[in-house]
């Protein structure tokens, strides 16, 4: 469904993606995965025909630069946090990218009920809780099915229990048979929708895995055992990196906190460690893994 | 549907199947569409494996609309966000109320005698038109590209199937209807007052007025979308379409006066040359057409009757087209090559 | 400006020239045309009824187109019953008339030749007391043409110029040397001029002229009343030289937008006075030059409407002593210009109490007494730039022009001197009768106008509001 061959895409400081190739087959649902910068977004743009970008992509068939509109006819895309017109109504909306794609008379509100927001279309955008929104932007993604679903870390913005609700919506809307292309930066997400995770650093292909064995293949290896997986801000990344070190654990970085390897015992060691540095945790999932290539991630809300 | 029956199948198993096991609510299954169509076969589904939701979400086949439906969806939306936006309230009531001004004052000012022709109330309209007309219209245009793609709201509407170039005319079509409804409003204000009070304006050429104005509008409008397709920041945009229309309005005029009176132009030197603006191109072919014809303005003016009589009416289109096109295609082609983000 | 003016002195003078030599008052009678004219008399139907008649008959002549050339040479009413039509064929005069007390009514005269040199006429008068009435004339080079011809009466006739190029035709009315004339209730249209020369005593009085050169011009001739005419479109509305004696009241002129676009224009003229005109929509209302020529008389303007002219009055520099009182200046793009660099001392906008009413007055009048509390003054930058640059004018209209009359008035270095002042200028314009039936029947139309944009423009809105709410 999406052939991506040799995409280079060049910013002003080194940012972008280089030579991707990656090729993903109906019914295929891939993930992409990486610290931010990594070049996810980037790629995404690319295949959206967003951006001007070097080498080839096809989608369906057709020429994403050449055909675009055509090739986007087959993708519905949820964006990291939609914006769209504040004053709009939900119907409005609805209706407005319903036309856009070829959609004739559309009756918003059973589409706005799949997705759990029947009754709220004659709300403004404006009034949507970040949750809403996403949710109306799967809404919007969705109209005239298209076969393909690509979604730009769409939890990002959504809190703990925003989160479950929108990957369970996706996991049960999405369905068998729809090819996906995602950026995450969780790995529950990647657990739930992805079957391959392509790996992105410094904006090239570095491998792609079988999402089952990604979350222990990444930061276990495969020698088993838990992981934790800490969320922390930014600018607080290096120094937990540095505590960690000195506490004698091998952390990684990811997009949006650490990775890092405990004893099944001592879970809340890295916690502990932390607290005394003053460095602050906001989130963190443990992730097991029977070293046998099957992962499964636990999700716990501090 | 509640929330809670999303957290049914929320509890995701943190078991260990190849693929993650998904549990669909019942209800989502089941749900009925209210769109009532078969879907078509997608090419990327030949398994048959969708529920019955996707099948019913699934439009005719998986071609997408033609340019001109796109642009009139496009166009509607931009135009019903237009007349809700502050911007658009603000210039209507701006130029219908100077234009309430202007002919209370010319009313109060002939006196009621009445008499019909050209005169201080179409010269005030005029002058109205040149002052309000550009900025509205440039600010319009400027706001329309920059600051959607400031809010990442272009991103988003380009993901669709939509191309670049609907994208653009439909946003200046939008406008330019939205432009149009306040020139009408405006206008109308003023020629019901001028009725109301009895000064003998010919309709016919309040109607012509109000084209022109529109064109104007137009031309103002190709040139503001142009500003903001090229802007990075709305802010930015709409500084640079103040400039502009401070330049048009003002800078340009006095330089060329003078620049006329320094370099002793020729009259049809100084002709030609106002002609490059477009306010001026507006001005003159609304004197031109209205009662009054262009020797009003002068040795200039009277040459330009003279050289080229009927012909004006030609070379001032052709100068008002000019303003419409040339900025349009450009900022179409440059909204092709940038990057939406 | 002062090219126009020498185009125009040109003009006149060879105008005068022309005259002088071409025209010999009483004795104009060249064999050739004597001879066209017999064979007419002798052969035509008419010319042997007037043949025979006697002196002081009346001659009805029944409808029929009448191939003629006539000379009249006893004193006749010839009456033309409905539908008599005399054709020139395209060739000379039509109707000479050379004895005293002739009348000719109720006549089409149409077809004279085309000889600007003969000045091919439809109605020669060479003889006194002569009565045209009645009569229309289409397609004829001159109309009626009076040579020493003294109290005429020609009224009610509707004389049509050939559709040629304006240096082509002839005069649709010309009195040459022929005193104490009326001309009255008629119409002129597609000619060159109706004109006067040392014609005085005369009275114009209700005439209509369309699309000619001069609606009417007089040279040299004095003691004449102008009065109730309306001259619209032509290139100059009423053309005074070197004339005294002139009374002009009550005309309308409207529209007068050739080279020069005088509504009235006045040269070198003395004792004359200007009442209840409308002059609207010309070039320039008034134009004056070295009028009035004595110091005996002031030139009185008083109760006209000055509206909506590119000039409402141009004085020369040469006008002096002239004075305007009640008069309404409306929107006249320049109220009142000076040409050159001259001054306006030497006239006067008021005239004790009386004032003008100013549409571009800015004052306010506190006590309530119809007159403004401060004097009205004339002075914007912009003006005083194109009365020097007059191709500055191209930017009239613009907001330039505020800003730079904005800047004019706001820092006093650069304010202007004041071309002229009225001490008493009014609040309220003039009431003047005659003129308000002039007040457009636009209204209605206009308000179509306002209907239909702001139905549009609702319409706009409102299909655009209601397209959302699916």
């Amino acid at each position: 469904m999406i052939r991506i061959e040799q995409v280079t895409k060049r910013f002003g400081r080194g940012a972008g993606v280089r030579d991707v190739c990656l090729e993903i087959g109906s019914g295929d649902s891939v993930a992409l995965w990486g610290s931010n910068g990594a070049g996810k977004t980037t790629l995404i743009r690319c295949v959206l025909g967003l951006i001007p970008f070097g080498g080839k992509i096809r989608v369906g068939g057709h020429d994403v630069r050449r055909r675009g509109k055509h090739a986007r006819m087959l993708i519905g895309y949820v964006p990291q946090e939609l914006s769209f017109y504040d004053e709009f109504r939900v119907n409005e909306a609805v209706v407005f990218f319903g036309r856009l794609k070829g959609l004739g008379a559309l009756r918003a509100d059973g589409v706005l009920g799949r997705v759990g927001l029947s009754g709220e279309g004659r709300k403004r955008i404006r009034e949507l809780s970040g949750g809403m929104k996403q949710r109306l932007a799967l809404a919007i993604a969705m109209l005239g099915d298209p076969p393909i679903l690509i979604l730009d870390e769409v939890t990002a913005s959504l809190d703990a229990c925003g989160r479950r609700e929108f990957v369970s919506l996706l996991s049960g809307l999405c369905g068998a048979g729809r090819t996906m292309l995602f950026a995450s930066h969780r790995l529950e997400e990647i657990a739930a929708l992805a079957k391959r995770v392509a790996v992105l650093e410094k904006g090239t292909l570095e491998r792609t895995v079988d999402a089952a064995d990604f979350a222990t293949g990444i930061a276990v290896g495969d020698r088993g055992g838990t992981v934790v997986h800490l969320v922390i801000p930014a600018p607080a990344r290096a120094e937990a990196m540095q505590v960690l070190r000195s506490g004698g654990l091998v952390p990684t970085l990811n997009g949006v906190g650490v990775l890092v390897r405990v004893d099944e015992n001592r879970k809340a060691m890295p916690f502990g460690l932390l607290s005394q540095a003053g460095v602050r945790v906001d989130d963190f999932e443990v992730i097991r893994s029977d070293g046998h290539g099957a992962a499964g991630v636990h999700k716990e809300t501090p | 549907m509640n929330l809670a029956t999303f957290r049914a199948g929320c509890d995701l198993d943190t078991g260990t199947s190849e693929t993650p096991t998904v549990i669909v609510p019942q209800s989502l299954r089941d749900a009925t569409s209210p769109l009532g169509k078969g879907g078509g076969q997608t090419p990327g589904n030949a398994s048959g494996k969708r529920s019955s939701y996707d099948m019913e979400l699934c439009a005719s086949g998986h071609l997408p609309p033609g340019m001109a439906r796109n642009v009139l969806t496009v166009a509607g939306r931009e135009l019903r966000d237009a007349v809700r936006a502050k911007w658009f309230l603000l210039y209507t009531l701006a130029f219908a109320g100077l234009g309430l001004a202007i002919s209370f004052v010319s009313a109060s000012a002939t006196g009621g005698s009445g008499l019909a022709s050209f005169g201080r109330t179409t010269a005030g309209m005029i002058n109205l038109v040149l002052l309000v007309v550009p900025l509205m219209a440039l600010t319009a245009g400027a706001g329309a590209i920059a600051s959607d793609r400031e809010r990442g709201m272009l991103q988003y509407l380009l993901a669709q199937p939509v191309s670049r170039s609907e994208v653009y005319l439909g946003k200046y079509v939008g406008l330019a209807f939205a432009l149009l409804a306040c020139i009408f409003l405006g206008l109308g204000v003023c020629a019901g007052v001028l009725a109301w009070t009895g000064i003998g304006t010919k309709p016919g050429a309040v109607l012509w007025l109000t084209g022109l104005s529109f064109g104007l509008a137009l031309g103002m409008l190709s040139v503001g979308m142009l500003i903001s397709s090229l802007s990075r920041r709305a802010s930015v945009a709409v500084g640079t379409a103040v400039f502009v229309w401070l330049t048009l309005v003002f800078v340009s005029d006095l330089g060329l006066m003078a620049g006329a009176m320094a370099l002793r132009l020729r009259i049809e030197q100084l002709f030609w040359l106002s002609l490059v603006n477009p306010l001026q191109v507006f001005k003159m072919w609304s004197l031109h057409s209205a009662d009054a014809s262009l020797d009003v303005l002068g040795p200039a003016g009277l040459y330009a009757t003279e050289e080229y009589g009927r012909g004006l009416n030609a070379i001032f289109a052709a100068g008002m087209l000019a303003w419409v096109i040339v900025p349009l295609a450009i900022g179409v082609l440059v909204m092709n090559r940038r990057a939406a983000a | 400006m002062n090219g126009v003016l020498g185009a125009i002195l040109i003009s006149v003078g060879g105008l005068v020239a022309r005259a002088g030599d071409g025209l010999p008052g009483n004795d104009h009678e060249s064999p050739r045309d004597r001879a066209g004219l017999s064979r007419a008399v002798l052969t035509g139907e008419i010319g042997k009824r007037i043949a025979g008649a006697e002196e002081g008959a009346t001659i009805e002549i029944g409808p029929g187109v009448y191939r003629e050339h006539l000379r009249i040479g006893k004193r006749i009413t010839l009456v033309g019953l409905p539908g008599a039509i005399l054709d020139g064929a395209g060739s000379g005069d039509i109707v000479e008339i050379a004895a005293e007390g002739v009348t000719i009514r109720g006549f089409t005269l149409r077809n004279t030749g085309i000889d600007l040199e003969q000045e091919n006429a439809a109605i020669r008068v060479l003889a006194g007391r002569a009565t045209i009435e009645d009569n229309v004339l289409e397609d004829v080079l001159f109309g009626i043409d009076l040579r020493g011809a003294p109290d005429c009466i020609i009224r009610g006739n509707r004389i049509g110029g050939k559709a040629l190029d304006i240096a082509r035709r002839g005069d649709g009315l010309r009195l040459w040397r022929s005193d104490r004339g009326i001309i009255e209730y008629n119409t002129l249209h597609d000619g060159r001029d109706a004109i006067l020369w040392y014609s005085s005593g005369i009275t114009v009085r209700g005439n209509r002229s369309e699309n000619c050169r001069y609606g009417l011009h007089l040279m040299f001739s004095d003691e004449v009343v102008i009065e109730d005419n309306t001259l619209t479109g032509n290139s100059v509305g009423i053309y005074l030289m070197y004339s005294a004696g002139v009374e002009i009241a009550r005309n309308r002129l409207v529209r007068n937008r050739g080279p020069s676009g005088y509504g009235i224009g006045l040269k070198e003229t003395d004792r004359f006075r200007v009442q209840e005109n409308l002059i609207t929509g010309n070039r320039v209302g008034v134009y004056l030059d070295g009028s009035p020529f004595t110091a005996k008389q002031p030139g009185e303007f008083a109760r006209n409407i000055f509206a909506f002219n590119d000039i409402g009055v141009t004085f020369l520099p040469s006008a002096r002593g002239n004075e305007f009182s009640e008069n309404n200046f409306i929107d006249n793009i320049t109220q009142v210009a000076v040409s050159g660099r001259g001054t306006l001392t030497g006239n006067r906008f008021w005239k004790g109490e009386a004032g003008n009413f100013w549409s571009d007055y800015t004052g306010y009048d506190r006590d309530g007494d119809g007159i403004g509390d401060f004097v009205h003054e004339s002075r914007t930058l912009f003006e005083s730039l194109t009365d020097r640059n007059p191709a500055m004018r191209l930017f009239l209209f613009s907001p330039t022009q505020q800003a730079i009359e904005f800047v004019g008035r706001a820092l006093p270095a650069v304010r202007p001197e004041s071309k002229f002042e009225d001490e008493v200028p009014r609040m309220r314009p003039v009431e003047i009768a005659f003129a308000r039936e002039e007040a457009a029947g636009g209204a209605l139309g206009l308000g179509g106008a306002a209907a239909l944009l702001l139905t549009a423009g609702a319409g706009v809105l409102v299909a655009a509001r209601r397209d959302g709410g699916t």
